[in-house]
């Protein structure tokens, strides 16, 4: 969801929102629920405004991808199989629990049949009116195997679900892995083992959606504003859909991608299929409103007419925050599982010797670069590559001690030293054809250039022909998509989980899939890249080069396939050992901060949840106290 | 002789600016009679228009100082409230101006433009109103009255517009009629049609007629009395023929000089020397003395005043009346 | 007339191909656009091959470029399966777009007219005022006024606007759009009050200072001194003879303003949060939602040569000089 991608999509002034909501500071300052516990007060209705809602799928949940659009789907309106809790990862926030599943499936020993019993008496809202049964979960996997309902994630399941292309022509093709004997079972037969299954069950893709409707929607996007509740909540005005046939279909009242939406509850859920560790369901409603004025927004969550803002606070805003005591307690910073990092390119001198990329990671202030992102609950200083909300291990995996935060430029010089650029081994790079004139990518966006000059002021002593240039958001990864531009080192990019496994998040970035066409690749630093896409790309002399100096180039491919064929068990520990050669041996990365998610409350909320999974405040586990219906929220 | 209709006595103009003080008229002093053409003769800047814009009222009191009267039957307009003034201007006194192409208003009809003057002034209908620009339209010869008067003025010839002023001028039969510079602006065969059709009038209305023009060659056909302005002041005055036969000042004969005339011997004209005198440093002595080629002392120390030559004729000049004789003789008559 | 009219209709439609033509080139021939580029934003990270042509399918940009543009073109004169003319789909809100932007363009016109009245209103009164007491005190305080006006950029006034009138003293709602048939008029008008006339102000500035300019300009011409001589009274002389003429060049800026208004006043629709059309286009540019730029281009450019049309023929009523052949 966080992903690069995902944030070229949204509308620029979006997307300065939702990168800062990206904020860091792991143990020290997160937090998880209020103290009040259980039992807080049913009732009232959740006021939330954002500028855009910036879909990338017009809300379809086979093929949405944006965060809080899960979010919305996993704690409000869709029951899968699977689920999360909706609670940080301290209240176990981060792992899959059954949802429709009255349990945990039963797995066959070659991890190839995952066996489901489903619950009854989960029902679809109005105006479908039924019970959920295996069909809709098999339903929805038909969509994610159809080819014009692109599903952005349907790699998760395509070539892994026996009989999965994505690829189908029609909706309704069976999908020969998946079988559904009756109403309350349904099986996954695979073509080979994947240790964190049961997150890919989590995703929305996969969640229950009924064919009397979504049969008329086979292009993607089309269903989000027809979306049919199978969860607590719906859209306001869904009863008055009238499905008896594709032609009288209006979109939904409650849903305006351009003006808003209401959820209100849905009267067929019936909380004795659910738990209330799940879903307290304690609102009555969630206005999310469209407010282009981003400090407007903020204004009215501190006049009290909305109730949650998410994101940077405006500079006036966060300050009153910060320091006035009236307002503590406001604004929330809880670990969103996304590693903001330098990126080095392993085919563009210097970078090319491993000791230069070894160097950096030593030299580099994080602690520096932080402060100037707003300081401690921005993130926790990272080590590692994963967050350790998605792998836990991370936070002991740390290659590069001697730097304590602050850069130590004693061990970089030592470092730099070995490496074939530093001529007269004094610890600079000083070898001229590839030391001098250095690109170093950075941003044109508040707070980025102070970033990028305290990045930049470690980095100086021992590469002194570093040379800033700073570009829009935008700008900045449409070059480093380019595999042809070779950007050799760059402060831009940023990477989010989609589930809180470590497969999910380190495949795009360091699998040589990742490199997926020469304008494409979301694997910047090139990390696997094979001399027929270097030369189809145009850079084979690069590549050719890097092979003649180092050897091999590095490639976490066979381990990463070793990793997600292991039991749910030994996932972890498999992805520890992987990214511990990520940071040893390929070092294409200097990642400096796991960064925060901010959500700004006012005290009608009177329990404030954080939902670990979406990244987003937990609708459906915090609580309210307005009063207000959510039909009378104007 | 008859009272007269309009007599100024004394009148200054000043215009208070940033360099000084602009006399543009200085002690001025003159009379119309009923139904006499009056024609004023200088180069600009002599003060001829504004002093009878001072006259109509034309002239902003908040930006200049006036002094002196202006009587116009038995009243002195210079002290009459704004709104009887209005009601005398238009009616009584109207006025017609030197560019007939930006003097109408571009956008209403000219039929309109005629009507509105004579609705500000009578009590009637507009369709009378109307009725009576086309019959004033056509008794300027406009052919096809009716149909011009539906027209816009840029659909109107030059000669055209002028008549058309003067159709809105006489269409309340005032008693006195301003025509400043009313060809100047006008093809030579068109100006004569002009100030044939503006005589005609007069007599048709016995109206009295202000002509005043820097063409000394128009008033002298034109006028029964003429007055030459120099400088915010009169330098010579007196019948046509005295002017045009017998004048009597030098700067007249410049003016006389820079005439064709019929039967002259040259087509050369002599345009006068050097250029009108600032108006807030005026020469000492006479204020012509810079530009005067028979200038001698005297002139730079006294100032003329304006003397009887012959009855009403009268001149403000230093040199001997035998000379000015001789001069005009020999050197004005002659050669021009 | 009639001839010229068509005339000009025929080279608008040139104009608005042109205008197409060179949108498209821009989003699709230029570094960083193409179908592809485009196609892999709406294809997920690390999209596979089959869904990036999938999606090139569905949003038409699986063709070669000068047949995109040439269906494009058509749809756009003959209509698309969402009706005439056709505009197509969005590929973010993933609807068609001819309702969105009717209803938006509804919108922006609620916010421009409002406007409009607001600074004729206030911007006129106050030049031809000032034009009639030239260097009195009033004329330097409006002056004063216009040249602040002129000067504060409208982002700089909505948010003091909004702090003045609402934050601060909650004299007034606060941003958002109140349709009028919806909410009635009191929270309509209420919400469009600040927008109006912070958009209002500018343009007040700037046509107090042009009817002044206008005025004094008339006041020294010979028909006004023709006006006077007639013995019209003073009053009939200003209103009827000066304001004519120097109000009637207004009206060409007045029509181009408004037009670039209509276009667009995408600054106060983001402050005030206001869904018209300038808010729809920063939205697309943002998410390179590519049919809805063309759209808006398309819009924008169609009402400024359209409102130049109209302003040449309202012209040739209200100054009888000009005709056209």
């Amino acid at each position: 969801m966080k992903s690069v991608k995902r944030r070229t999509i949204v509308a620029i002034t979006s997307l300065v929102v939702l990168a800062l909501v990206a904020a860091a500071c792991g143990g020290s300052s997160s937090s998880g629920s209020n103290a009040n516990g259980s039992g807080a007060a049913k009732g009232g209705t959740i006021r939330e405004e954002l500028q855009e809602f910036g879909w990338t799928s017009g809300f379809d949940p086979t093929g949405e991808y944006l965060g809080t659009a899960w979010a919305l789907y996993d704690q409000m309106l869709m029951r899968g199989l699977m689920t999360y809790n909706h609670r940080d990862a301290a209240a176990g926030g981060d792992t899959p629990v059954p949802d429709i599943a009255t349990g945990p499936p039963t797995v066959s020993e070659d991890g190839m049949t995952y066996e489901f019993e489903l619950k009854t008496g989960v029902m679809f809202g109005p105006p479908v009116d039924r019970e959920v049964t295996s069909k809709d979960i098999a339903y929805s996997f038909q969509r994610i195997n159809t080819a014009s309902l692109s599903a952005l994630y349907g790699n998760y399941y395509c070539g892994v679900i026996t009989g999965m292309t994505c690829d189908a022509e029609k909706v309704d093709t069976a999908i020969e892995g998946i079988d559904t004997p009756d109403a309350t079972h349904i099986t996954f037969h695979l073509d080979a083992p994947v240790g964190d299954f049961l997150y890919r069950l989590t995703m929305p893709a996969t969640k229950a959606i009924p064919e009397e409707v979504a049969k008329c929607f086979t292009k993607a996007g089309d269903y989000g504003p027809y979306l049919i509740s199978s969860s607590a909540y719906m859209f306001m005005g869904s009863e008055d859909l009238d499905i008896s046939s594709c032609d009288t279909m209006k979109p939904i009242s409650g849903y305006d991608v351009q003006k808003g939406m209401t959820l209100v509850r849905n009267p067929n859920y019936d909380p004795a299929s659910d738990s209330t560790e799940i879903r307290e369901a304690n609102i009555d409603g969630l206005q999310q409103a469209i407010n282009t004025n981003y400090d407007d927004i903020f204004q009215r969550l501190l006049d009290g007419e909305i109730d949650v803002a998410a994101g940077t606070p405006p500079k006036g805003v966060l300050l009153k925050f910060e320091t006035d005591p009236t307002y503590a307690g406001w604004l929330h910073a809880d670990p969103g599982d996304r590693t903001w990092y330098a990126t080095m390119n392993l085919f563009a001198a210097p970078f090319d010797d491993v000791h230069v990329r070894k160097a950096v990671n030593l030299a580099f202030n994080k602690e520096g670069v932080r402060k100037a992102y707003g300081g401690e609950k921005r993130g926790q200083i990272a080590t590692s590559v994963e967050p350790p909300a998605v792998l836990s291990l991370s936070e002991s995996i740390n290659p590069y001690s001697a730097n304590t935060g602050a850069g130590n430029l004693d061990a970089a010089m030592e470092e730099m030293k070995q490496s074939r650029y530093d001529l007269d081994k004094n610890g600079v790079c000083d070898d001229g054809g590839a030391c001098d004139d250095i690109l170093f990518l950075g941003r044109n966006v508040d707070p980025w250039p102070e970033m990028d000059q305290v990045a930049l002021a470690s980095l100086q002593p021992i590469l002194p022909g570093l040379t800033l240039k700073e570009v829009d958001t935008s700008t900045g990864y449409t070059t480093l998509q380019q595999m042809k531009k070779l950007v050799p080192i760059s402060l831009v990019p940023g990477w989010g989980k989609d589930y809180g496994s470590p497969y999910g998040f380190d495949y795009y970035i360091f699998h040589s899939d990742g490199i997926y066409s020469c304008t494409g690749a979301s694997n910047y630093s090139l990390v696997g890249l094979t001399k027929d896409f270097a030369d189809e790309c145009g850079i084979g002399a690069e590549y050719d080069a890097y092979v003649q100096n180092n050897g091999e180039v590095p490639s976490v491919d066979a381990k990463m396939e070793e990793c997600v064929g292991k039991p749910a068990s030994q996932i972890d520990q498999c992805f520890a050992e992987l990214d511990t050669y990520v940071m040893e041996t390929a070092v294409p990365w200097v990642p400096w901060i796991w960064a925060n998610n901010w959500t700004s409350v006012n005290p009608t909320v009177n329990q404030y949840v954080f939902d670990q999974f979406a990244g987003t405040m937990s609708y459906i586990n915090s609580a309210v106290d307005n009063g207000l219906a959510p039909e009378n929220v104007a | 002789m008859a009272e007269p209709l309009l007599e100024v006595r004394n009148l200054s103009v000043h215009f208070p600016t940033e360099d000084g003080i602009v006399k543009a008229v200085d002690g001025l002093s003159f009379s119309i009679q009923p139904g006499e053409t009056l024609g004023v003769v200088g180069e600009s800047g002599s003060g001829k228009s504004v002093s009878f814009l001072t006259v109509m009222g034309l002239i902003n009191r908040k930006s200049a100082l006036v002094e002196g009267e202006v009587i116009f039957q038995g009243q002195d307009l210079l002290k009459l409230p704004g709104e009887e003034l209005q009601a005398i201007r238009g009616a009584k006194i109207a006025m017609i101006f030197q560019d007939p192409m930006t003097s109408l208003h571009p956008f209403y009809r000219v039929g309109d433009q005629v009507a509105e003057a004579i609705l500000a002034h009578e009590d009637i209908s507009k369709k009378e109103a109307a009725k009576r620009s086309v019959e004033m339209l056509g008794r300027v010869n406009i052919p096809r009255p009716d149909e011009r008067a539906r027209q816009y003025p840029h659909e109107f010839s030059g000669g055209m517009r002028q008549r058309a002023m003067i159709a809105m001028a006489l269409s309340l039969n005032p008693d006195l009629l301003i025509a400043d510079e009313p060809t100047t602006a006008l093809d030579v065969t068109v100006q004569a049609q002009i100030l044939t059709l503006i005589d005609r009038l007069q007599s048709e209305f016995n109206t009295a007629v202000a002509l005043i023009t820097h063409d000394l060659g128009v008033v002298a056909e034109h006028c029964d009395h003429i007055q030459v302005m120099y400088a915010g002041r009169i330098v010579e005055e007196g019948t046509g023929d005295d002017i045009y036969y017998n004048p009597m000042m030098p700067y007249t004969w410049g003016l006389m000089r820079s005439i064709p005339r019929l039967g002259a011997e040259t087509d050369r004209l002599t345009p006068i020397m050097g250029s009108p005198p600032s108006l807030i440093h005026l020469p000492d002595g006479c204020s012509f003395s810079p530009r005067c080629p028979y200038v001698f002392d005297r002139c730079h120390q006294e100032d003329p005043a304006l003397i009887a030559v012959d009855g009403r004729h009268a001149a403000a000049c230093h040199l001997p009346l035998e000379e000015r004789d001789r001069i005009v003789a020999e050197e004005v008559l002659s050669t021009s | 007339m009639l001839r010229y009219i068509i005339r000009r209709l025929i080279w608008l439609v040139f104009v608005l191909v042109v205008i197409t033509a060179i949108t498209y080139a821009i989003f699709f021939v230029l570094p960083g656009g193409g179908s592809e580029a485009i196609a892999q934003r709406f294809a997920g990270k690390a999209p596979r091959p089959e869904v990036v042509q999938e999606v090139k399918i569905q949003m038409g940009l699986d063709k070669p470029l000068g047949i995109q543009f040439f269906n494009f073109t058509k749809n756009l004169f003959i209509g698309d399966q969402y009706g005439w003319p056709g505009l197509g789909k969005s590929f973010t809100i993933r609807q068609p777009l001819k309702p969105i932007l009717m209803e938006r363009a509804l919108v922006t016109l609620q916010l421009a007219v409002g406007a409009a009245i607001m600074w004729l209103l206030i911007g006129i009164p106050i030049g031809v005022l000032s034009a009639l007491r030239p260097r009195t005190l009033f004329d330097r305080f409006a002056m004063m006024f216009a040249l602040i006006g002129i000067s504060i950029p409208v982002f700089v006034l909505g948010a003091v606007g909004l702090y003045a009138f609402v934050y601060k003293t909650h004299l007034l709602p606060g941003t958002g759009y109140k349709p009028l048939l919806e909410y009635g008029f009191q929270p309509w008008f209420s919400h469009f009050l600040l927008p109006w006339f912070v958009l209002a102000l500018l343009y007040a500035a700037f046509y107090a200072r042009l009817s002044r300019a206008n005025l004094l300009e008339v006041m020294g011409e010979d028909f006004m001194r023709t006006a006077r001589a007639k013995g019209l009274t003073e009053r009939r002389v200003i209103v009827h003879h000066g304001l004519r003429a120097s109000l009637t060049p207004l009206v060409t800026v007045f029509g181009l303003d408004m037009a670039g208004l209509l276009a667009g006043a995408v600054i106060t629709e983001r402050i005030f949060n206001i869904p018209g059309l300038g808010d729809l286009a920063i939205k697309s540019i943002g998410s390179q939602d590519v049919y809805a730029i063309l759209d808006v281009t398309l819009i924008a450019a169609f009402i400024i040569t359209f409102a130049n049309l109209v302003v040449d023929i309202a012209y040739a009523f209200l100054d009888p000089r000009v005709r056209y052949e």
